[in-house]
């Protein structure tokens, strides 16, 4: 039993199952290098709901349904369920949705990143390299004094919620009623059997929550404070899934004829960037935001809220890129993202003031 | 020790249940009763209207409707096509263009004319603009995929641009139609689009 609960919190156990539950719901129907991508089903859920028009991408992916109940049931269960918030929550809210659009720039969220670079996408590099440097920015404003102000504890009930509407959408799914659209062709019909998917879904959630397994966390502890711990996870999704991959004919080396991508590296670097930054000032990428929204993270809920809202505008506004490239639309919210994101970590800088006191001089955080 | 209940003096416990919290139980057990019994209800009126077999039906008969006005649109087209008269054809494309912007088969028979004629950028070219306009031209799970014939010509247009690339390494014109080439590949490697 210790075993088990030593392996649940292991990183590298997280990082293992999203690397194989990515190639393997791939396998098993769900669309090309999107076995897992937590803003693609962000932008499906979103449809679902009618947030958006695009039947395409409308259905209510059963996984990040699982990795909200799995992080909520595990941590109700072993008693790490502690609902806090009130953290600049509407900043969350907003950060939420700039990172939904920054991902649907690039086409894909981390974890995509991490399994279509596994994929031999090269086109994946230039992401990968927009979303270190957005971490190392986010690293640099901490290391300037950048802290969101710190969240209290709330009444349980507030927790509850967001897992309550993760089993709302549960039942929707289920029970398919006639407000939710649920597209017949396109990414929408390409999907894995829902049991199977929602299982994978509530294995990820259970070993997330346990680890705190987080892809821009990992980055950001490495770069903060030379912690390997989550990183360890990260890479340990990458190589799963370049083997996984390998072994079940999922791997396609090189630049062209990859599935959903684009050439526009400059912009996939930006949008990344933004991705990164973002992801740092609210302490996680969005797959983070899913499972502390289920342990009890008010904040996380809002910023999912937002996520949510980002999901169904990429096609509202058509901010979302085609393998043609980005759409002005979405260029322009990117930078916009950025922007915003600067604003938020420049005002929330304590800035290091040096003091004259009688003894010498001292540095005093203002 | 819970404070106990006294009614009227301000003073309560949280730890004792009295008539309001059992109403009020009562009331959310209710009220969640009726509004699972009234969803439960309109999903089967959907499953009614419209169960899996009924939808898959629909989706034929739209298919079915639609490749069948496409056929009466196109069939001078078609017919002028098969006899080899290009250029005639092409006219007869451009007016139906006209009346018809939003057909993306269109770009198809342009597509497919620009070959006949041995102009295989501007076929790649057509073949990406109908595909922008109707991505079901490469999705395998409905009848109006054509993806094969695309994949077809995608492996032809690479090898030969592929080649003139490196002859001509800045001329624009190339480096357009691969663009319109790495899109198409993009395309039929499916994914989240």
């Amino acid at each position: 039993m210790k075993i088990l609960q030593k392996m649940l919190d292991a990183s590298i156990v997280t990082g293992a199952l999203l690397g194989l539950g990515g190639v393997f719901l791939t396998y098993l129907g769900n669309p090309v290098n999107s076995g897992i991508c937590v803003s693609c089903f962000v932008e499906n859920i979103a449809g679902a709901l009618q947030l958006h028009n695009d039947p395409r991408m409308s259905y209510i992916r059963p996984e990040l349904i699982g990795f909200l109940l799995g992080s909520f049931l595990v941590a109700v269960k072993t008693g790490r369920f502690r609902v806090r918030g009130g953290s600049s929550s509407i900043i969350r809210f907003f950060v939420g949705f700039f990172i939904i659009v920054g991902c649907a720039v690039f086409i894909g969220c981390p974890i995509k990143m991490i399994l279509r670079l596994a994929a031999g996408d090269l086109t994946a590099i230039a992401a990968t390299l927009g979303l270190i440097f957005g971490v190392w920015l986010g690293v640099r404003y901490i290391k300037g004094g950048f802290v969101l102000d710190q969240p209290r504890e709330l009444p349980r009930i507030n927790g509850f919620v967001i897992p309550l509407l993760a089993i709302i959408l549960l039942i929707f799914l289920l029970v398919d009623p006639v407000f939710i659209k649920t597209g017949q062709k396109g990414p929408a019909a390409w999907h894995a059997p829902v049991y199977v998917s929602l299982l994978v879904g509530l294995a990820i959630g259970v070993s997330a929550q346990r680890s705190g397994l987080c892809i821009t966390g990992g980055l950001r502890n490495f770069l903060l404070a030379a912690e390997k711990t989550l990183l360890t996870g990260v890479l340990t999704a990458f190589l799963v899934a370049l083997i996984a991959g390998s072994l079940l004919g999922q791997f396609s080396w090189g630049m062209n004829a990859q599935p959903a991508s684009h050439l526009s590296h400059g912009w996939t670097f930006l949008a990344m960037t933004m991705v990164g930054l973002a992801s740092i000032l609210i302490d996680g990428c969005p797959f983070r935001q899913l499972i502390k929204a289920g342990e009890g993270d008010v904040d996380a809920g809002i910023t999912t809220l937002g996520m949510l809202l980002g999901g169904g505008f990429t096609y509202a506004w058509t901010l979302r890129s085609t393998s043609a490239g980005p759409t002005f639309e979405g260029k322009i919210v990117v930078l916009a993202g950025l922007v915003f994101s600067l604003v938020i970590a420049m005002a929330f800088r304590k800035r290091i003031q040096e003091k004259k006191i009688p003894e010498g001089r001292e540095l005093v955080r203002e | 020790m819970p404070i106990p209940l006294s009614r009227g003096r301000g003073r309560y416990s949280e730890s004792i249940m009295d008539w309001l919290d059992r109403l009020s139980i009562g009331a959310i057990a209710g009220i969640t009763l009726i509004a699972m019994g009234m969803l439960a209800n309109q999903a089967i009126v959907k499953k009614d209207q419209g169960n899996a077999g009924i939808v898959a039906v629909d989706k034929k008969a739209a298919y079915a409707l639609r490749m069948d006005q496409d056929k009466k649109i196109y069939h001078e087209v078609v017919s002028l096509k098969d006899r080899g008269l290009y250029a005639e054809a092409m006219a007869g494309l451009n007016d139906i263009l006209k009346r018809y912007p939003e057909n993306p088969l269109s770009y198809v028979y342009t597509a497919q004319l620009h070959l006949g004629q041995g102009n295989l950028g501007e076929g790649i070219h057509s073949y990406r603009r109908a595909v922008e306009m109707e991505p079901d031209y490469v999705d395998d799970r409905t009848p109006l995929f054509i993806g094969d014939q695309i994949r077809e010509l995608v492996t032809e247009g690479r090898e030969k641009f592929g080649r003139e690339k490196k002859l001509k390494p800045k001329d624009r014109e190339v480096r357009k139609i691969l663009k319109d080439i790495y899109y198409l590949q993009s395309r039929l490697a499916g994914g989240c689009e």
